[in-house]
């Protein structure tokens, strides 16, 4: 419709994607707020790793089921161990996760999609998708129980399956965007001057589809905590430390016996987290999406 | 005799994925899973008794030769006996998938159709504060873990800490009121849960759809709103949807009900399945594994088909 005058009002404005976005994303007091929530979750979970608080998350240190006091914020569980100090310990593992879950499929996602789409209507290209199709067929908690067992309940085993799992939505967006990319002018001239395929795939073409990338590892670093919960409660997940799944699974015993403090104390840290990344997901979508414009 | 050439063509597209899914479960489980001899013999067993043993599993045959024997197991749906009660796994199979149906069906099919009205609602207010609502509440949903749902849900209406209507976990469908007294809390968890990411991606949808040109033109023709939703806009948008409720049949079958199922103790093959996990029952395991990948491969080709039948634009690539 108006495409022609949005396209020249972009090239009148002569900024990078990136400073655009940035400029967009500081205007967009969702994305603001949600970017906050995170970083505060962030420092917990920094503090908890260097030491600064919940060193005593295992210790028995009260009675059972103490009610919320001045010294046991959100009272203790049913052997005595504070709910506060676990549910914080629970913040870093859920960024533990996150973090190695997001980092591993987001590379792996990135690699495999822009040498699918780099090679695009070759053999390498029809095994990357032979291999995406295969692994989206088999249903996630089947994958993440087929590797357990494989790996015979290795702490490992559940970032391994969530990685086989994530990296796929990555790649397939890559490899759509790698395809467009790779007929554009400055990869014709790169191959004329005689740079050789790797370097052009990941020194000229990858950098390009960065925006894709850091989109895709905030939603796998959502889905991650999410899968944590439910899998550290079938069982198939955390093995050592203490996580918001193994909180809930430990509280489905103390909730019928009509004591909610771990239950509550776990779902209202773990829906903070996940919403305000949700809502931050979609802000910096917004901002780097150059179909929206932003205006001035 | 376009449509049975192209769907002759299509299930033979179909067949490197099946070998895919049954190569990645056999490599999973069977080669590469635990040595389960010692698990099934006896104390002190002789060499000659292990040996015996390790070529009746097949220990000693190359890779080919064991993955070919997969496959026939598969095809003639005889997977052996499980290791924890000696049943047939066939038999297991077919004992719980009923039981799974019944629990996942009502929450499936209210959530998708719910899903479509919300999202039908939130699009036609688009901007206004009705839509802002939905979407929040769709965010929610999103936001919040299935099993906190699930708890939640339990302690409101089944435990004495809340209305107390329902019974706590269990399963019992010898009565239409029994059965509903029963699935009544594991739907509404499933439906709150499945609501979120439902609207949200078919708004998106039926969003997309209403900025076409052909909805346009139909809007200047002075068509009504409510018309022009639904004709032009609702029917238009219906692949993506029935492409989505397809693809997410083998989800609620095995993964949505081994959790609704492991946490309430119904009888069903999301139950079977965690046990199986739990204690390492390796025929149960592989079945299920195979079965619903080649279930999902083939929902997969079905469905191209169908669009073929049913919609002329789809090309016959």
């Amino acid at each position: 419709m108006n495409t022609v005058a949005e396209a020249a009002s972009i090239d009148a404005h002569g900024d990078s994607l990136w400073l655009k976005a940035l400029h967009k994303f500081r205007r967009d007091r969702v994305g603001m707020w949600s970017l906050g929530v995170v970083s505060a979750y962030a420092l917990v979970a920094l503090g908890v790793v260097l030491g600064w608080w919940a060193n005593d998350w295992a210790a028995v240190t009260g009675p059972k089921w103490a009610p919320m006091s001045a010294q046991y914020w959100f009272g203790t569980n049913i052997i005595g161990q504070d709910i506060f100090a676990r549910a914080l310990y629970g913040t870093r593992t859920a960024f533990e996760v996150g973090l190695i879950v997001a980092l591993g499929a987001t590379l792996l996602g990135a690699v495999l999609g822009a040498v699918a789409g780099f090679f695009s209507g070759t053999f390498i290209d029809e095994m990357v998708i032979w291999i995406m199709g295969v692994l989206d067929s088999v249903p996630f908690i089947l994958l993440v129980a087929a590797i357990a067992y494989s790996l015979q309940g290795s702490p490992w085993a559940m970032h391994v399956a969530m990685i086989a799992t994530f990296w796929i939505t990555t790649a397939r967006l890559v490899r759509g965007e790698v395809i467009k990319l790779k007929g554009l002018e400055f990869v014709e001239a790169a191959r004329a001057i005689g740079v050789s395929k790797p370097l052009i795939i990941f020194r000229h073409i990858l950098p390009n589809t960065l925006h894709i990338l850091l989109v895709q590892a905030t939603i796998s670093f959502v889905a991650a905590i999410k899968s944590e919960v439910i899998l550290s409660f079938l069982g198939l997940g955390v093995k050592e430390g203490m996580s918001w799944g193994l909180m809930i699974s430990e509280s489905t015993f103390e909730v019928l016996a009509g004591f909610f403090n771990n239950f509550i104390a776990a779902s209202i840290l773990m829906f903070g987290l996940v919403m305000a990344f949700n809502l931050f997901s979609d802000a910096l979508q917004d901002a780097l999406d150059p179909r929206t414009v932003s205006r001035p | 005799m376009d449509i049975l050439q192209y769907s002759i063509r299509k299930l033979i597209a179909g067949i490197p994925l099946i070998l895919g899914v049954t190569l990645v479960s056999f490599l999973l489980i069977v080669y590469f899973g635990p040595d389960q001899t010692y698990s099934l013999l006896g104390k002190n067993p002789t060499a000659a008794e292990i040996a015996e043993l390790r070529s009746q599993l097949g220990y000693d045959q190359p890779f080919v030769t064991r993955y070919l024997q997969y496959l026939r197991e598969i095809v003639t749906l005889d997977f052996g006996s499980s290791q924890a009660n000696d049943e047939k796994v066939s038999s297991i199979l077919a004992r719980t998938i009923p039981v799974s149906l019944a629990l996942s069906l009502p929450g499936f099919v209210l959530g998708n159709l719910l899903g479509v009205a919300l999202a039908l609602v939130a699009a036609y207010n688009r901007g206004r504060w009705l839509d802002k609502f939905i979407m929040g509440f769709a965010a929610v949903g999103m936001s919040i873990s299935f099993l906190i749902v699930i708890i939640g849900f339990q302690i409101l209406l089944s435990s004495s800490d809340g209305l107390d209507l329902f019974p706590v976990r269990g399963w019992d469908t010898s009565t239409p009121l029994q059965y509903l007294r029963y699935v009544t809390v594991p739907t509404l968890a499933t439906v709150f849960v499945a609501l979120g990411y439902n609207t949200r991606f078919y708004r998106a949808v039926i969003v997309e759809e209403m900025t076409r040109d052909h909805v346009r033109t139909a809007r200047a023709f002075g068509i009504p709103q409510s018309q022009l939703f639904y004709k032009n806009i609702l029917k238009n948008s219906m692949i993506p949807i029935v492409t989505r409720v397809v693809f997410s049949i083998p989800l609620i079958v095995i993964s949505g009900s081994l959790l609704l199922e492991s946490y309430f103790g119904i009888p069903g093959i999301g139950y079977v399945t965690y046990d199986a996990i739990v204690t390492g029952d390796q025929p149960v395991l592989k079945a299920v594994v195979a079965l619903t990948a080649v279930l999902f491969v083939v929902a997969q080709l079905l469905t191209d088909i169908c669009y073929r039948i049913v919609d002329p634009r789809v090309s016959l690539k």
